[in-house]
């Protein structure tokens, strides 16, 4: 069984909004400094899925595929590092963009390349714009049944995948025939730490590079609206500090907030 | 054929909130998109929601009531939108950025091949006959303003970017269009949520929040925070860390992944302010931020801020606040 996981390389997305840079003429978010990227952290958490997958399922192949303009090796390799099988690479200076629909061409195209998947997990959304877009596109191209939103997955006897999905208030279980696709969200939990050993034969192993004119995309079939222009919101407010220390500034900050009307005993709900 | 089509989402027989803010913007765009504007209710239990929103002056109600959306079941839902559009062709649909509104947008947008423009802070018709519109990107981190070409579009706004709607005194009388539901086969299966209660009001209600972060530490301080959201009549709520450890329910979550709200005070105790959280909870009337560390990002939003251990502080908040109760 094969399972198929998309990772996106991301601008860190605890970057300070000082130091992201803005490229007017581009109408791309940069970072100013030469912080390294990560791996979107849905991503990492639908490899968790993954790897919780092949702890019960014999001969489950994991397969990391990457869309994007120009990748950090080292911050990809992490995928080897924790168990990934195999890391694809698709680069093509095309795919540097805002814009789910080449994105999820190219991904498809890579995943048909190889022959397909039983599973495709996605994250619930790239931490880049919030699209939370591409697995839709994606799960349209391989014609495959959609899952979203999940915080478990499992397959049951090889044909099924079972998911939680988590809701506003609440979570509610949905399954679909295999081969199919889910998003993962952050409930499921973090990526595991790479093994010593996994990580020494990680080394070894390296990227698969695939050129999109080899994989014969087809033409994205909408045009997605364009960016016009990118701003940095200023947020500010001026912050009133309590001047207290111990116990003592827990009272002062409750007669403060009480005295200037912010707070109310038994006030509204 | 319809101009503007509103999908108003129905729980549990009620009409969610959410729909006034979508009757705003559609108030807003109507002049640019001409041929009416009718509202979607699908689900079951419907009549009741459906006289509440007919009170937003409208051309048209179209009811999908079958049994199948009964649960939020996502591609059942979409599909019942899907074959409404197909109905109606029209040129604007507008839905709720729910867990289930944002993904009927998707699967419509995404099915039908139309544009679809997610998490709208502001939008207006260009001369060409599109859309700008503005919305964040990054956690927030970025305001985008962006350009869709000719329509048909998909919108869906940021939760609380607009005004909502308020609907006059006298609910206006228009018989409902009855559409039967006819899927084609379904692949996914959903079987019945658990719902999980949360205590107390909800925080998208709530006037005063007070939340907590990773900085908590675990599960137990929050029974110290639900006694100070009791004293002062609010609601708790939580960052992502404290969701993801398990200490909370999502139910609780502010930020980019979970609610956004307004209250008129928010109250982080032990939580950092990551953009992702702030944009949760930035519309907040007033902030107030209790953090060991006085670097921490919080503190630029706050209006009041503490530094300092809320061991120390927020026992003594609640001992405070009891002392003047009486
Ligand atoms: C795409 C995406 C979506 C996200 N969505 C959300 C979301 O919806 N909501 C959300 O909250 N986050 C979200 N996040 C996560 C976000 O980036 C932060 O990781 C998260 O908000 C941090 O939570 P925290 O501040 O509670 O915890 P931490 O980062 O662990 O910070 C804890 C804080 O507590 C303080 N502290 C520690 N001990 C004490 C003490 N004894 N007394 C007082 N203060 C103390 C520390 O100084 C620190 O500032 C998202 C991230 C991404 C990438
Ligand atoms: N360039 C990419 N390469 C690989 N996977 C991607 C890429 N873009 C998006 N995805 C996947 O689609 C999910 C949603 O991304 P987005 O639609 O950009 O919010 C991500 O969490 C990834 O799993």
């Amino acid at each position: 069984m094969r399972v198929v996981v998309c990772l996106k390389q991301v601008i860190d997305p605890l970057t300070p909004a000082s130091t992201l840079a803005l490229d007017q003429a581009e109408k791309k978010i940069k970072v100013g400094t030469s912080a390294p990227p990560v791996i979107n952290g849905f991503d990492e958490q639908g490899l968790e899925a993954a790897l919780r997958l092949r702890e019960t399922i014999k001969d489950l192949e994991i397969v990391c595929v990457a869309a994007g303009e120009r990748f950090n090796n080292e911050v990809m390799k992490r995928a080897l590092a924790v168990g990934a099988d195999q890391l694809i690479l698709v680069q093509d200076p095309s795919l540097d963009t805002w814009d789910p629909y080449p994105i999820a061409q190219a991904l498809a195209a890579a995943i048909k390349k190889i022959g397909g998947a039983d599973l495709v997990l996605c994250g619930r959304q790239g931490s880049d714009w919030d699209n939370a877009l591409t697995p839709y596109i994606l799960a349209e191209a391989l014609a495959l049944p959609l899952l979203t939103l999940a915080k478990r997955v499992t397959i049951n006897d090889g044909k099924t995948v079972e998911i939680e999905r988590v809701l506003a208030d609440g979570s509610m279980v949905m399954s679909a025939p295999l081969p199919a696709m889910v998003t993962v969200t952050s409930e499921l939990g973090a990526l595991r730490m790479p093994s010593v050993s996994a990580r020494l034969q990680a080394a070894r192993k390296q990227p698969k590079q695939m050129a999109l004119a080899e994989l014969g995309v087809e033409a994205p079939a909408l045009r997605s609206p364009a960016v016009v222009a990118l701003a940095i919101p200023v947020t500010g407010r001026s912050c009133t500090f309590i001047d207290a220390d111990g116990p003592g500034a827990g009272a002062r900050l409750a007669e403060t907030l009480l005295d200037a009307g912010v707070i109310r005993l038994g006030g509204e709900r | 054929m319809a101009g503007i089509l509103l999908v108003a989402e129905v729980d549990a027989g009620e009409l969610r909130p959410e729909f006034w803010e979508l009757a705003t913007l559609a108030k807003a765009l109507s002049g640019a998109v001409p041929g009416g504007v009718s509202i979607a209710l699908i689900g079951t239990k419907l009549d009741a929601a459906a006289r509440a929103a007919a009170a937003f002056a409208v051309d048209a109600l179209h009811l999908v009531e079958d049994p199948r959306l009964e649960h939020p079941w996502p591609e059942a839902h979409a599909c019942a939108l899907i074959q409404l559009c197909n109905q109606l062709a029209p040129q604007l649909v507008i839905a709720p950025r729910t867990v289930l509104g944002a993904e009927m947008a998707a699967r419509l947008a995404v099915r039908a091949r139309w544009q679809l423009l997610q998490d709208v802070t502001q939008i207006e018709a260009t001369a060409d006959g599109g859309l700008q519109y503005t919305r964040p990107v990054s956690g927030g981190a970025v305001s985008a303003t962006l350009r869709a070409g000719a329509g048909p579009w998909v919108v869906v706004p940021r939760p609380r970017a607009f005004t909502p709607f308020e609907p006059g005194a006298a609910p206006a009388s228009i018989a409902p269009t009855r559409h039967a539901f006819a899927p084609p086969p379904l692949a996914t299966v959903c079987a019945a949520p658990q719902r999980v209660a949360v205590e107390g009001i909800s925080i998208e209600r709530a006037k005063t929040v007070v939340a907590g972060g990773g900085g908590l530490g675990g599960p137990e301080p929050f029974a110290l925070l639900r006694q100070i959201a009791e004293l002062v009549g609010g609601a708790v709520g939580a960052s992502r860390v404290a969701v993801d450890s398990g200490w909370v329910q999502p139910a609780m979550q502010v930020g980019l992944t979970g609610k956004t709200i307004a209250p008129d005070v928010y109250i982080a105790v032990g939580i950092s302010g990551a953009i992702q959280h702030l944009i949760g909870c930035s519309s907040s009337q007033v902030i107030v931020a209790v953090n060991s560390d006085a670097s921490a990002p919080i503190f630029g939003i706050a209006n009041y801020g503490l530094i300092g251990d809320w061991k120390e502080i927020m026992p003594a908040f609640r001992d405070a606040l009891l002392a003047r109760a009486g």
